[in-house]
């Protein structure tokens, strides 16, 4: 890569449209193994240049969905078009994507360079341009210095990085990535994530990335699409599905959530726990609902000693429950506050540990929470399907 | 207490080899330097020359020779020929769930004596057989089937009893390859043939040389097939060696012979290597990149 050609990259904003290079386009996508649905009626398009991730637990079609795209499997029902075109049909040395694949996939019988330059040998690069662009690609990944040692001599890490020069020096449109980092262990995870997002904006190629880690896919992409059961749950940019998720599902997936349960209050605008703590929403509303469920992020929740409250003239009525500190756990960042707010309820209070309060376990406390904080869902979405666990009760 | 060396585990090996491969093939090669007293004796070793091997290298043992050879290459060829693809479909396009129903499907012929099939085979192509009957009824052939005692027929015999050990290290090789290399392959731009011979094969070369060996070696030592299926023209090294032994009572001539046939195998082998290795040689080269790896790119 020159300078020049980075540069021009990061000047001009990717163009919009569903039918620019790089863009990918689902639509009704159906695929069926033998019976069950693994995709079922699918569409997404995708913007030229975005980062976007298919985010959702194991089975929920994200893989598939990356395969069909890539072409290793062909759609019972659809169409998928790249840069405009449908590909329905073409093999996947047809397609002008490539793929980072989750256990890399490296060719053993061949060394770094010689991975890097198949892709460019198979498509008749003259040799002196093949040189100088498996060159530039490891330089990328900055693997160069470590061309001439076969895979087998290489860490996970440096290994992945190659992958990723295997399939950037090829030029793209699509980049698909199948849990490329899953492999690797937290630290390395983390510094790859951040130079992938790099790389991404220096490029500005399209980047299909599909996790079941939701740290990777909030960290990394412009927009996500949550998966359950072959569909989009909800497709919308990082802090939409973090602070406004769609469903209980989706609210469950990512990140973490005290769930609890109870009859519908206000006009649909709160929810009444069995043993009377009242969660009151910001905006939305459960009508036509008389059962229903409230979810508050553990971040979202402020605790302190409930006599402390009290000389403050502090009372729990509405978005506060008191109630018996069971546990407290460090966690690094954050200390978390195991509380038991009712007969077999309790709830999850994470504060940052620099200006968590001093507290020991046995000791009454009171947890309040904003508004703004609480999402209300109806009862028949489980939030469970997306393996939530409640918290444990004494 | 120090733990015992790994090599102790393989003392029964090496005990095995030594008495039943190094010890028997020492003794060939002592009494192919000595000669058949009389009438009665089998071998003496007072006098030490190369004699034998003269006697050896005789005008029919040349014949007999060019034909085991002939037979022991074209033979390895077919097998590797037809199992090649069908090792492949096994291990890469048949459904996993049959897998293990089709190894046992080709090592069907294994369950029946090794001379009792191939006798098989004579009543299959005889001109009288149910082959030659078919081929004529469906107006395939003029007249009866005329393969029996001709290279063609011992060709068949052989393919027919030596395939499985072709297709099984193959089978194996292929297996390991593993799915996610050939759709890399083709990910990258590659197409079936060029996945195949770039990255499959290349993979798998361990199990070719494996059946390839498997195949040549006792093939060339093989003369029950021969004899059964090609008759008079059907003659191979090894049943000069077991003549020499068993009716002719000469240990020493025949003790000759067969070091001659290990040196010729041995020979075959390494020709063979080498004239793969030329002939892939270019290929190999226009596929290898070394990058310098302490000059950086502008």
């Amino acid at each position: 890569m020159t300078i020049e050609a980075t540069q021009s990259a990061t000047a001009t904003p990717p163009e919009s449209g569903t039918d620019a290079s790089g863009a990918v386009v689902l639509e009704g996508l159906v695929k069926r193994y033998s019976g069950v649905v693994a995709v079922d009626g699918l569409s997404l398009r995708i913007e030229p240049g975005e980062f976007i991730s298919l985010l959702g637990p194991s089975g929920c079609g994200k893989t598939t969905t990356l395969r069909m795209i890539a072409g290793f499997e062909q759609p019972d029902e659809g169409d998928i078009r790249i840069s405009g075109r449908s590909v329905l049909g073409q093999p996947p040395y047809r397609r002008n994507v490539n793929t980072v694949f989750q256990a890399y996939a490296l060719f053993p019988h061949m060394s770094v360079a010689e991975n890097v330059a198949y892709g460019l040998q198979q498509h008749r690069t003259p040799r002196s341009e093949l040189r100088e662009r498996v060159a530039s690609a490891l330089e990328l990944v900055k693997m160069r210095s470590f061309a001439d040692r076969k895979p087998m001599q290489l860490s996970g890490g440096q290994q992945q990085r190659v992958a990723l020069a295997r399939a950037l020096v090829n030029r793209p449109s699509v980049l698909l990535l199948d849990e490329p980092l899953g492999a690797l262990d937290r630290q390395l995870r983390e510094e790859m994530q951040l130079e992938l997002k790099l790389l991404q904006a220096k490029l500005g190629i399209t980047f299909v990335f599909v996790t079941h880690d939701q740290g990777e896919a909030l960290s990394m992409s412009d927009r996500i699409a949550i998966m359950r059961e072959g569909r989009i749950e909800q497709l919308a940019d990082a802090s939409t599905i973090y602070g406004r998720p769609a469903s209980a599902y989706v609210a469950a997936f990512v990140g973490q959530q005290n769930f609890l349960r109870g009859t519908v209050a206000d006009g649909g605008l709160a929810v009444t726990t069995p043993s009377g703590v009242v969660l009151r929403a910001g905006e939305t509303a459960l009508v036509g609902h008389t059962e229903g469920q409230a979810a508050v992020r553990p971040e979202s929740v402020s605790i302190e000693r409930a006599d402390a409250a009290a000389t403050r003239g502090e009372r729990g009525s509405v978005n506060a429950a008191s109630g018996t500190l069971l546990s407290i756990s460090h966690q690094g960042e954050t200390m978390q506050y195991l509380v038991e707010i009712g007969e077999a309820t309790s709830l999850i209070v994470r504060r940052p540990t620099p200006t968590a309060p001093q507290l020991s376990a046995g000791d009454p406390v009171l947890c309040t929470w904003a508004a703004e904080n609480v999402q209300l869902f109806p009862l028949d979405d489980a939030p469970e399907d997306a393996g939530y666990v409640p918290p444990p009760t004494a | 207490m120090r733990r015992a060396p790994g090599i102790a585990l393989a003392i029964p090996a090496w005990a095995w080899l030594l008495i039943f491969f190094v010890a028997p093939v020492g003794m060939v090669i002592w009494f192919s330097f000595g000669y058949k007293p009389g009438i009665f004796g089998t071998h003496a070793n007072d006098v030490l020359s190369f004699d034998r091997y003269a006697e050896a290298m005789s005008p029919t043992f040349f014949a007999t020779f060019q034909n085991t050879l002939w037979v022991g290459i074209a033979g390895t060829l077919l097998c590797l020929l037809i199992g090649l693809p069908a090792a492949y479909w096994m291990a890469v396009k048949a459904p996993p769930s049959r897998r293990g129903l089709l190894l046992a499907l080709v090592m069907v012929p294994f369950w029946t004596n090794f001379l009792v099939r191939t006798i098989g085979w004579q009543v299959i192509l005889a001109p009288e057989g149910w082959a030659s009957t078919l081929l004529q009824s469906i107006g395939m052939l003029n007249g009866p089937l005329d393969i029996l005692y001709t290279r063609t027929a011992v060709l068949i015999g052989v393919v027919y009893n030596y395939l499985p050990l072709m297709i099984l290290p193959l089978f194996v090789a292929f297996d390991r390859v593993g799915h996610s290399l050939r759709e890399a392959s083709k990910d990258l731009g590659a197409g079936r043939w060029s996945t195949f011979f770039r990255v499959t094969l290349p993979l798998a070369r361990p199990g070719v040389i494996a059946g390839v060996l498997l195949v040549f070696i006792p093939l060339m030592g093989d003369y029950i097939t021969a004899t059964v299926l090609g008759g008079a023209k059907g003659n191979m090294v090894g049943q000069l060696v077991a003549s020499q032994f068993q009716t002719a009572q000469n240990w020493a001539l025949g003790s000759a012979m067969a070091v001659l046939l290990i040196l010729v195998i041995m020979a075959t082998v390494a020709a063979g290597a080498v004239l793969v290795w030329l002939v892939t040689w270019p290929l190999r080269a226009r596929q290898r990149l070394v990058l310098d790896t302490k000059e950086a790119v502008r």
